[in-house]
């Protein structure tokens, strides 16, 4: 038992030394545009250190913002897209001066209800919460607000953030961004798109499909190929479909992984077809320049960590809501040839 | 080994007298056959390639193949790891994390030094250095479970979040970003690239002679395999009859006409002729051959039913007559989809296929039974069973305008219905062996191995080249990756090491019963450790073959994949116990998982009902795999 005691305090003396060390570097207020910040956030504990960094806060008073901690909860791990909402949250939250706690749900609406009952046990400040499964969660974001805390749906939950009485939605609606793609398949001339999904509950992802298949004017065939973890299954599954169909001439990937296997897809089957994607990665951007993929729809996700945090805040000292009752659209944007260099080098910052 | 002369003697001393040695009871080349771990595995793998074939067009295609076994390759490779590790009593969780860890980490060595991280180490030292952590990562999980005794499942279940941990907090520590990439122009590229990921390109190798070259080492395989499955189960004759051999020849003369006749012509009639002497000739040749070699059947009998046999005969009939009146009154020109996964034409299939299979399993066991009785009835049971087949190809044949089915199923049914109908007459004519020949075991095993070596041989032939009536059609482009020589080499090797190392008996024997094991002298901790240091190794290997695929990867690649390693492992037959199993069947469970895969998409079917299929099908697996174990116990009971 001594032992352990000792063990405990050796540690809790690492902890605080960690905390003032990262002090050092992330004074500066840029948003994590810079390496200098993003080498902090791969530990998520030593950015609390940021809270007591009043330097770059004096306007707020300090002692207010040092009390709030927003909790944002979402409903996945750190893949691609979240991880620059993650940086969006830690930039909002360090230029603001308030603690933020960055809780994955690992895509189990359970981890979140249990998440987000655990972050009002400890007295949260603001809830910010993706919304991939309304039924589960509604009820419990219900009893936060029922309790005064002020809640801000972030991601998925356009269609639910006003029954649960939250005071905004910060995302992009996925039908309307398929729609947008959809215009995009037209304007190029395809006839038969397959718009392909990585994962198979996902609302949101059927959505986008939805949002093509109503403003496409040709035929969609929409289908789940594999998951992200199983690039090369996903790649097969693709070709498997546009093989079976020759007259498959577009291809939209719901996801930025799933897209590029679409383009390999493709590349093997050695057939032509225009390949739409959704969200960024280096990768992507790179096969955009190189004019493997026409598009990829971006929503912009560093301000679905940024501006959720930035609505809590403004609640929370000077009771500001923003949007007026309507949902706050970070989406769709586009990017394209025209546009994919200056948008790669933002990217391989990590903020787009 | 030295004295099976001694109990062959003894053996048949005591088989005569009706109270042999159970242990040392003959068993015929097709028991022995099914009592192999993977046969299950096999005929599955068999089944779902013939189902998707059958109602896919581009499934069987090379493009299709090239699909299919592409995916296999990586997920094989860990399936063969997981096997081995799994007949060793012992798990790892963290094989999926680990394939990408080593990728990640492979890249993380060799990306360019600079603002976006990365060590810029020749690939030369990347390699082997990730290798040698790989080592450690196996060696760590293989001495922790052995230390700590606590379970192997909770063990590799921390690696596996330390390693889904590190890969992010690496990733994201060094370059900034959930996936990593490295460029082209990495010292050693150009060579590494060409280890892990050179490709094959189908349509720029022409080779116009292929088909002539195919068909001529088929047939020679084919006419191997029977000659050599002949060998292993009737009674050598004393002194050998030539006259036998004219027959033979004779046969086989009218068998290469027909073939040249079918390849000269694409008339109906003349293609009807040429069957009808295939089939006659193949009879003659196979009776022929069994003059020369065997012994005339002692007692043939007369035709004797008993209601065993007729129940389950009528049983088999009846369902492939269900299987024939489903074609006719399903339209099969309807491409509708139902509610249910398929589209019309996928449901006439699929009930056609389950009808025709269990029709032909209940018929199957009847001929069985007859066996017991005499030889005649036997043969009568099998040709009443071909001709049900040969009538069913015909009506394949004749709804097989209205698409969804291929045309060459015709020509399959009608040869699977001649081997039945060739068997039965033999089964008729000759003495079958009933105690131990080992020469002609010997020579029998040497025949059926080179046989499927041609087969296997001509098949590959036949993917890997393109003749220019198939450039001028416009086949699809299909490119064979190094990615499955390494997932055929590595089975291999690891299928002569199990079955023929001393580690390979040590995985079995700790698998088995550890404690045993332990005390008649195995080192069960050591063998423990290389196992898995063996499944790690393999990690490394797929995470080799995937980063130059790719020249990226995300951070989660991997995770979760590795209850799919395991459940390929499950269906090719290894149990989740420990102790039992191959690793050939591993290979062959991948291939299961990813024909399903890809044939679900092939056939355009509604993908959300594809884990519904893939349950289905481990249902199956398991169920079967515990029938033919228990069929394996019994045996050697």
């Amino acid at each position: 038992m001594k032992k352990m005691r000792w063990l405990a305090m050796l540690l809790a003396l690492v902890m605080v030394a960690a905390a003032c060390g990262s002090d050092g570097d992330s004074g500066d207020t840029a948003d994590g545009g810079d390496t200098g910040s993003e080498s902090t956030d791969s530990g998520d504990s030593g950015d609390s250190g940021d809270s007591g960094d009043s330097g770059d806060t004096e306007e707020v008073d300090v002692a207010q913002s040092g009390d709030l901690t927003f909790h944002m909860i979402t409903h996945s791990e750190d893949g691609p897209f979240w991880s620059v909402v993650k940086r969006g949250m830690e930039a909002a939250c360090s230029d603001l001066g308030v603690e933020c706690v960055w809780m994955p749900g690992f895509n189990d609406a359970n981890q979140m209800v249990q998440d987000i009952e655990g972050a009002l046990a400890e007295g949260s400040s603001g809830i910010a919460a993706s919304l991939p499964d309304p039924t589960a969660l509604v009820p419990v974001l219900q009893g936060a607000v029922g309790q005064g805390v002020p809640v801000v749906t972030l991601n998925s939950g356009a269609n639910d953030y006003q029954e649960i009485g939250a005071l905004t939605h910060v995302g992009q609606t996925e039908f309307i961004a398929g729609q947008a793609a959809g215009e995009r398949f037209n304007a190029a001339g395809a006839t038969h798109v397959l718009c392909g999904q990585q994962e198979q509950n996902n609302v949101g992802l059927t959505e986008r499909c939805a949002g093509l298949e109503d403003t496409f004017s040709g035929t969609v065939t929409t289908d789940f190929m594999d998951l992200d973890a199983d690039t090369t299954a996903q790649q097969a599954a693709i070709n498997a479909a546009m093989a079976a169909d020759e007259s498959i001439d577009g291809f939209l990937g719901v996801g930025p992984v799933i897209t590029m296997s679409g383009v390999r897809a493709a590349g093997d089957l050695g057939r032509d077809v225009i390949v739409g994607g959704f969200d960024l990665t280096p990768e992507l951007l790179g096969a955009i320049e190189g004019g493997d993929v026409l598009f990829t729809v971006d929503q912009q996700q560093y301000l679905q960590g940024y501006l959720p945090i930035l609505q809590l805040f403004l609640f929370q000292t000077n009771s500001n809501t923003i949007g007026g009752g309507q949902p706050i659209l970070t989406g769709p944007g586009f990017v394209t040839a025209d546009n994919a260099a200056s948008v790669l080098a933002l990217s391989e910052a990590g903020t787009r | 080994m030295t004295d099976v002369s001694a109990v062959d003697a003894n053996s048949a001393t005591a088989n005569d007298a009706g109270e042999a040695d159970e242990r040392l009871a003959y068993r015929s080349i097709f028991q022995r056959l099914f009592i192999r771990p993977e046969i299950g595995a096999i005929i599955g793998a068999i089944g779902v390639w013939t189902f998707f074939w059958a109602v896919s067009l581009n499934f069987g295609t090379t493009g299709g193949t090239q699909n299919w076994l592409d995916s296999a390759s990586t997920l094989g490779i860990m399936a063969v790891a997981v096997s081995m590790l799994m007949i060793g009593g012992e798990f790892d969780l963290s094989s999926g994390a680990n394939t990408g860890a080593m990728g990640i980490l492979f890249i993380l060595l060799i990306r360019e030094t600079g603002e976006l991280g990365g060590l810029g180490a020749s690939i030369w030292i990347a390699v082997p250095l990730s290798f040698a952590f790989a080592m450690a990562v196996g060696f760590f999980n293989g001495w922790m479970v052995e230390k700590t005794a606590l379970p192997s499942f909770i063990v590799t279940l921390a690696t596996f979040f330390i390693l889904k941990g590190a890969k992010l907090g690496l990733a994201k520590l060094i370059v900034g970003q959930i996936s990593v990439t490295f460029t082209n122009d990495a010292h050693g590229y150009a060579f590494w690239q060409r280890i892990f990921a050179a490709e094959w390109e189908r349509n720029s190798h022409v080779w116009n002679g292929r088909d002539l070259f195919y068909i001529g080492m088929f047939l020679v395989g084919t006419i191997l395999i029977t000659l050599s499955v002949c060998e292993m189960h009737f009674v050598r004759r004393s002194e050998p009859k030539p006259a036998g051999l004219g027959l033979f020849g004779l046969g086989m003369a009218g068998f290469v006409a027909s073939i040249v006749l079918f390849h000269t012509t694409d008339g109906v009639g003349a293609n009807f002729v040429a069957a009808a002497v295939l089939a006659v000739s193949v009879v003659v040749a196979m009776v022929g051959f069994g003059q020369w070699r065997y012994e005339p059947v002692a007692a043939a009998g007369g035709l004797r039913l008993n209601a065993g046999i007729t129940n389950y005969l009528v049983a088999g009939l009846v369902s492939i007559g269900i299987a024939v009146a489903c074609a006719f009154a399903i339209d099969s020109a309807n491409s509708e989809t139902l509610f249910f996964p398929f589209t019309v034409q996928g449901l006439r299939a699929v009930l056609i296929m389950v009808f025709v299979g269990v029709g032909f399993m209940l018929a199957m066991v009847a001929a069985n039974r007859a066996l017991s009785v005499n030889p005649i009835t036997k043969g009568a049971v099998s040709t009443v069973i071909a001709a049900a087949l040969a009538g069913f190809a015909f009506v394949v044949r004749a709804s097989s305008e209205a698409a969804k089915f291929r045309t060459e199923l015709f020509s399959v049914l009608l040869l699977c219905a001649l081997a039945l109908f060739a068997w039965a007459v033999l089964g008729t004519r000759f003495e079958e062996r009933r105690r131990t020949d080992a020469s002609a075991d010997r020579l029998g095993t040497r025949g059926l191995l080179l046989g499927v070596a041609l087969l296997v041989f001509a098949v590959i032939i036949r993917h890997l080249f393109v003749t220019d009536a198939e450039l001028e059609a416009g086949v699809n482009p299909a490119k064979f990756s190094v990615r499955m020589l390494w997932f055929f080499g590595f089975t291999a090797v690891m299928v002569w090491i199990l079955g023929n190392t001393r580690f390979g008996s040590w995985t079995f024997a700790v698998g088995g019963n550890k404690e045993a094991s332990r005390q008649v002298g195995v080192p069960a901790a050591r063998t423990k450790t290389q196992l898995f240091m063996i499944v790690s190794g393999a990690a490394w290997l797929v995470g080799m073959l995937l980063a130059f695929r790719l020249n990226s990867l995300q951070a989660s690649a991997g995770d979760g994949e590795e209850f799919e390693f395991i459940i390929a492992a499950v269906v090719g037959g290894t149990l989740l116990t420990g102790g039992y199993g191959t690793a050939l069947g591993g290979a062959i469970g991948a291939a299961i998982m990813a024909m399903s895969a890809v044939g679900i998409a092939s056939a355009r079917w509604n993908s959300d009902w594809r884990f519904v299929f893939l349950g289905v099908i481990l249902l199956l697996a398991v169920i079967s795999n515990r029938a033919i174990r228990d069929r394996a116990d019994s045996a050697r009971r």
